[in-house]
């Protein structure tokens, strides 16, 4: 709506109608409640000397906020003042009683009034004190007023005393922007008796511009720290459309549109809004300074820059580029660094998305630390070290590196990085197998922020390393066996990051795999092929993986071959050497389940020297199985049971309880194996051994469900038992054998040819 | 119930039934009554509407002027309160007018009642905007009066007691109210008890914003509706459409009508036919020579001419009939935008704002102004402003593209013309401006594109194709280019247009150098002919015609060595044949 005013900002005579000397922060225009602060000062002038030390000092400090503040209805602001002094909060309401249910020229009086307070030879207020000032600056923007906008105050006074009158006794702990809709809406329903519907009935309260500044911001900062308190897409949309419609001019109204839209991916809506932001700040910036560096040829740039950051969020790489290459050419021709500097920032982001080339982050770092920009600098060291923890680096040197990064933070207190760095620390123990140190790290970055919570006071919840720590601890419980712990930590973080939310898809993926798992455990392959889907729609490699070792569960293993050595291929391209591995894994798999172990070897050898190449201490220990495996079917179990050592001690330590059974199990076959040539009297006792370690592989097998695993060690225990000559226990594994068995389907595969 | 009876029976007249125009007697009746009708219910600009048309057509002999409306026993007691009511109405004293109004039963006295309030409170509204309390609260004034006339009105309505007029006001609540689906259902039903009323079809026009919603509404099937579908046409850039209906208007006996020749003019303006609403637009200020209404239009016109005398003498012309009026200052500063005293002219087109707020063209057009005078910042705000008011100004839009195009933004500029030309997906000039900006970015298949695009839905710049063809040489497509060229002195010769264009001579001179290299001696010398007709070329045409002379010398030997395959594959030789051999042709009938 394009009222009249709206042209004065293009009368060059005139300053967009704002005077720009204020203080306080206080916009220069009597309201009801800047009237009610009003008496409550003249009040206090009047109760002078008759007030305690202790009420004066409360109210001094009380006043400074009131004046600061936004506008609040006269209920909160008469609690306020009694709070401090009961006397004065009834002489003030007394006083606000007589004005509104009088005349128009006791107001008149009131203001004519309030000047004699500089008077005197020993005047109550100081003249350039924060009182005086406010009291000036009331005085002057009263006298500015037209006679019709006198009697407009006035009016206005009455129903703030009105409005408040009504709303006694309704409950005032809610924000006013609410309360007042609701209300209104209920007066309307009253009034009219048409039904009314819900758009109609938002649409009613225009907020002030102080009180507008204070919902945007506490919106925004929700919105960045706890989403999840934040108002809903919907209903937060709803309202800054209604701020707009009445304040078009409210720049910030449409970046926080902006990020509202991002919120629920909105490619549409939220570029219309970013650039409308950016159109609308182009003036504001215009004002300050005509062109300069300082001036809207800043906005320029950031606005470009907002714009590359907006398409890489929704993955327009392209788009990204162009606009990114824009702002660069602009900050370029400005000398603006630091704003060089984001770009720099962003360009290795979007090279990152395509090759792993990590010049131009080395470049970045020095040149931030050079600017003087601590953020950026460690934002870069930290991508530096994920990028060569892929590619193989040792985790002392970079754990050396984050350790530097983090007396960065420190210094400069930038908790959002310290968070992040803490993900990092555990995301990159798990890529190198060592849960337990996981654990720890995700344990210290979740008690650590209760720490925070104490010093600062700003509780960063929903960012993007509490839902990585999170993912990450619930998939350590899973593998734990701990299942019931995992959906405890997934079923909070489906709470604190809803599904529309930007880091949602995190615990979505993490969330199915755990899934996936169980159900494969369960030996239920239709139930976790129908996970496969979902994996594919929010990671695609990890989802063609899945469906392989579904297809390869499923006995169908040309299909899964195919599939596999289609992802090996793209894995290898893309360079995703974790991928590779058990890509790898996988496929020696199926070459020895379809028993040709001599073409697996080969396979699991380049496997291992992938994986120790690379320092993946959790897929190595997994090739040296499957390699004791086949050393095991190839007739040497000895040599199996010297390589099962080396690989058994970092299974136990840290690997998941599946594989610690799958260990077990795979050293008591060989123990069984080797005894064949022993001494009746050793072949005992290597005999009792293994079913000692067939007895802990059943209790790991048995923390995860894996049913299948369990019915093999029983039979196999059964055996041993049969052939130890002690019937009884025999008979024990042998009736738990019938019982496990009947529950579960027949499968083609030879029970002692899988160890898995 | 009774008077609802009554209101009906006075609504449908024989011969409104259907939309024929057999009857042009009758129709004038009708135009006559309903004009006095609305006159009598303060509504004006309807009266204005009828009445302009009724003068189109021709005149009724005594004994077949419709009578003077019957009045009822409610008329005749409240007829007192009405005359006073209506005076004072008439003066713009709305409260008085309502004051002395209340309780009044009849129709037409309670719609005046009404419509006073509603008046006034629209009124207030205006006056508030000038002295609200500081810029807060900017935006934040309403009619106070709305919401209690909605409920009064929604009251009768549900009752069943409105007549067409109680209607349309009852719409025009709602819409002021922003409650544009009730709004549009209302409208619809007055259209249908009182089709002849022109306001409720125009604010129906007003909230139709596709061609969707059009075929959604059950319209009466009156002749009235014929006006509405060509008017509705042109505001939704179906023209086409538009130029048919009121083409059939004209046959049916409306040939003297102002406002249809004025709508006609519009519509050509819009699809950019410059010529044909020139000489329409200077038919209707010879029969309507103090009309302000459209002159805006007009002067746009003429300013795209450049034709100074003409909006000198436009502009003076007005201002003698009314210098207070959008129309005018909007002439006025187009006046001196040609003159180029770029800040006078954003001077007047913040009159116009000032004179009315809505009035969109005057933003878009300030928007102009401050792109002149460099004023970036400026400029974005206005476009800002416009788009404000209108979502589908593609104007603004476009405007916006320029100037972030200017600050050298070409990737930001693109999302600024894709919505311009969205909303003209057949307007050239968006999709040269698009297909600039990715040249610029070095997208140039994009770019390609827009340019083809560009010529295809009928270029009015005439640049795309040198455009094109000019990308094309860039990517070495020297076929491509070579035919992109050859379509492009095509187009300028067959308009018949011997405007000095820049391009041409770049034109002939790669065609020169193109057959040149093809070996083609007769087109080649050809080309360099004309060539020599432009003095930044005629150098290298010369120089040209030379060599082919001297290859040409040499050539009755060297020509066997050569053979057509080899510069001619055999894929292209036979696209291109054609066009090769057709453009020579067509050179030597031009006379440059």
């Amino acid at each position: 709506m394009a009222s009249v005013h709206e042209s004065l900002y293009f009368n060059p005579m005139m300053t967009n109608g704002v005077v720009h000397a204020n203080v306080f922060g206080i916009k220069d225009c009597v309201t009801p409640y800047k009237m009610a602060l009003l008496v409550l000062l003249s009040e206090l002038g009047r109760a002078g000397a008759q007030l305690s030390l202790l009420e004066r000092r409360r109210l001094n400090r009380l006043l400074l906020p009131l004046l600061q503040g936004p506008d609040m209805m006269l209920s909160r602001l008469h609690k306020a003042i009694k709070e401090s002094c009961p006397n004065l909060a009834n002489s003030v309401q007394i006083r606000i009683k007589l004005m509104a249910e009088g005349e128009l020229k006791d107001m008149e009086q009131f203001f004519d009034d309030l000047s004699d307070s500089f008077t005197g030879t020993e005047p109550e207020v100081h003249k350039t004190s924060v009182v005086g000032l406010f009291l000036r600056h009331m005085i002057l923007a009263y006298n500015k007023l037209s006679f019709s906008q006198v009697y407009k105050l006035y009016t206005a006074l009455q129903q703030y005393y009105q409005n408040d009158e009504k709303k006694t006794g309704i409950d005032e702990t809610d924000m006013e922007l609410t309360n007042t809709d609701e209300l209104e809406g209920k007066m309307e329903k009253e009034e009219l008796d048409v039904p009314l519907r819900e758009e109609e009935i938002s649409c009613s309260g225009p907020l002030s511009q102080k009180q507008a500044e204070y919902f945007l911001s506490q919106q925004a900062s929700l919105l960045k720290n706890d989403e999840t308190k934040a108002l809903t897409p919907a209903f937060l949309q709803k309202e800054l459309n209604n701020l707009l419609k009445f304040n078009p001019d409210f720049a910030e109204a449409h970046y926080l549109s902006y990020l509202n839209s991002l919120r629920v991916q909105d490619v549409f809506s939220s570029t219309h809004s970013l650039l409308h932001y950016f159109d609308r700040l182009i003036l504001t910036g215009a004002e300050s300074k005509s062109n300069g560096d300082e001036g809207y040829g800043r906005s320029l740039r950031y606005a470009a820059l907002n714009l590359a950051a907006l398409h890489c969020r929704f993955g327009h790489y392209q788009q990204a580029e162009l606009a990114l290459q824009e702002a660069i050419r602009i900050a370029q021709e400005s000398n603006d660094h630091v704003c060089l500097q984001h770009c720099l920032s962003w360009l290795y982001i979007l090279e990152q998305k395509r090759s792993d080339s990590c010049v131009l982050l080395e470049h970045s770092v020095k040149k931030a630390v050079h600017f003087g920009l601590p953020y950026l600098a460690s934002l870069g060291i930290q991508s530096l070290v994920q990028q060569r923890a892929f590619a193989g680096k040792t985790a002392n040197k970079l754990m050396d590196a984050l350790k530097d990064s983090d007396l960065l933070h420190w210094k400069h207190s930038l908790s959002e990085l310290i968070d992040i760095s803490i993900a990092q620390k555990t995301a990159i123990w798990r890529l190198y197998g060592r849960s337990t140190m996981a654990l720890q790290q995700a344990q210290m970055l979740l008690s650590m922020n209760s720490l925070e919570a104490v010093n600062v006071g700003v509780q960063q919840n929903n960012t993007e390393s509490f839902a990585v720590v999170l993912c990450h601890l619930a998939e350590l419980h899973a593998e734990q066996g701990c299942f019931a712990a995992a959906s405890e930590i997934l079923k909070h973080l489906k709470e604190r990051f809803p599904p529309s939310s930007q880091h949602a898809q995190l615990w979505m993926l993490f969330d199915q795999k755990i899934q996936f798992d169980r159900a494969m455990n369960d030996g239920k392959y239709h139930v976790a092929d129908s996970f496969v889907a979902g994996i594919t729609a929010l990671n695609s490699i990890e989802g063609v993986y899945r469906k392989a070792i579904v297809l390869k569960a499923q006995n169908q293993m040309s299909e899964a071959h195919k599939l596999l050595q289609k992802l090996l291929i793209h894995c290898q391209n893309i360079k995703n050497t974790e991928m590779v591995i058990s890509v790898l894994l996988s496929i020696a798999e199926l070459y020895w389940r379809s028993s040709c172990h001599t073409i697996a070897l080969p396979v699991l050898l380049q496997a291992l020297a992938l994986s120790r190449e690379y320092r993946l201490q959790y897929l190595a220990s997994e090739t040296v199985l499957n390699l004791a495996f086949s050393q095991l079917i190839l007739g040497i179990p000895e040599q199996a049971l010297n390589i099962l050592h080396t690989a058994i001690e970092p299974i136990l330590a840290h690997g998941a309880v599946l594989d610690k059974g799958c260990a077990m199990f795979l050293v008591a076959k060989c123990q069984v194996a080797s005894a064949a040539s022993y001494s009746p009297q050793k072949k005992a006792e290597a005999l009792e051994s293994a079913i000692l370690n067939l007895n802990e592989a059943k209790t790991y097998f048995a923390k995860v469900d894996c049913k299948e695993q369990l019915r093999d060690v029983l039979y196999f225990q059964a055996r041993l038992f049969h052939t130890l000559g002690n019937t009884q226990e025999r008979n024990k594994c042998a009736m738990l054998f019938r019982q496990v068995h009947q529950e579960l389907p027949a499968h083609g595969v030879p029970l002692i040819n899988a160890f898995k | 119930g009774e008077s609802l009876g009554k209101m009906a029976a006075t609504a449908v007249v024989p011969g409104l039934g259907s939309s024929d125009f057999s009857d042009l007697r009758e129709i004038k009746k009708q135009l006559l009554s309903v004009a006095e009708r609305s006159r009598e219910r303060g509504l004006q600009h309807s009266g204005k509407w009828a009445s302009e048309l009724a003068f189109a057509l021709d005149p009724l002999p005594l004994s077949e002027l419709p009578a003077a409306p019957v009045l009822t026993e409610e008329d005749a007691r409240d007829l007192d309160a009405y005359t006073l009511a209506k005076s004072y109405f008439d003066l713009k004293e709305y409260d008085r007018a309502a004051y002395f109004l209340r309780g009044c039963k009849s129709q037409k006295a309670y719609f005046l009642y009404m419509y006073s309030r509603y008046l006034s409170g629209e009124k207030k509204k205006d006056d508030e905007t000038v002295d609200s309390l500081g810029p807060l609260e900017k935006g934040q004034v309403k009619n106070e009066a709305l919401r209690e006339l909605r409920v009064e009105l929604s009251k009768k309505h549900k009752a069943q007691e409105l007549d067409g007029f109680g209607l349309y006001l009852y719409g025009v609540v709602l819409r002021k109210l922003d409650l544009v689906k009730e709004a549009i259902d209302v409208f619809v039903e007055a259209a249908h008890v009182l089709p002849l009323h022109w306001g409720a079809w125009l604010e129906l026009c007003n909230l139709i914003t596709d061609k969707e919603m059009l075929k959604c509404l059950s319209l009466p099937d009156t002749w009235m509706k014929e006006f509405f579908l060509a008017h509705i046409y042109t505001e939704l850039q179906l023209i086409e459409e538009a130029l048919q209906k009121y083409q059939s208007l004209i046959d049916a006996g409306f040939s003297k009508s102002t406002y249809i020749i004025s709508q006609i003019a519009v519509a050509y303006h819009n699809i950019r036919d410059i010529d044909k609403a020139l000489s329409i637009f200077n038919e209707l200020r010879k029969q309507d020579p103090y009309r302000i209404e459209n002159m805006d239009t007009f002067s746009n016109l003429l300013y795209v001419r450049s034709m100074k005398p003409e909006l000198s003498y436009l502009a003076h012309n007005l201002c003698e009939i009314d210098k207070y009026r959008v129309e005018t200052c909007c002439v006025i500063g187009n006046y001196y935008s040609l003159r180029s005293q770029h800040e006078k002219a954003a001077l007047y087109f913040q009159r116009a704002l000032k004179l009315n707020p809505r009035y969109l063209g005057a933003w878009t057009l300030m928007g102009h102004e401050y792109m002149e005078m460099k004023n970036t910042s400026a400029a974005i705000q206005a476009y800002r402003h416009a788009i404000e008011v209108n979502k589908r100004d593609y104007r603004a839009w476009y405007g916006l593209g320029q100037t972030y195009e200017i600050l050298k933004m070409p990737f930001y500029c693109l999302y600024y013309y894709r919505r311009a030309h969205q909303l003209r997906p057949n307007d050239s000039r968006m999709l040269v401006a698009l297909g600039e900006c990715y040249e610029k970015l070095n997208q140039l298949v994009e770019a390609k594109k827009c340019y083809w695009r560009a010529y295809a839905v009928g270029d009015v710049e005439k640049m795309a194709l040198v455009k094109l063809a000019k990308l094309h040489e860039q990517l070495n497509e020297s076929e491509q280019a070579a035919q992109c060229y050859i379509k492009y002195i095509q187009d300028i010769y067959s308009c018949g247009e011997i405007v000095e264009h820049l391009e041409v001579s770049t034109a002939f001179r790669y065609l020169a150098q193109y057959y040149f290299k093809c070996k083609l001696w007769d087109e080649a010398s050809a080309c360099a002919q004309k060539c020599c007709a432009f003095n930044d070329t005629r150098e290298e045409g010369k120089a040209l015609l030379r060599q082919i002379l001297q290859l040409r010398n040499q050539g009755e030997t060297s020509s066997t060595e050569i053979s057509a395959p080899f510069f001619l594959p055999a894929a292209l030789s036979s696209n291109n044949t054609p066009t090769r051999r057709v453009s020579p042709l067509n050179l030597s009938s031009v006379t440059p």
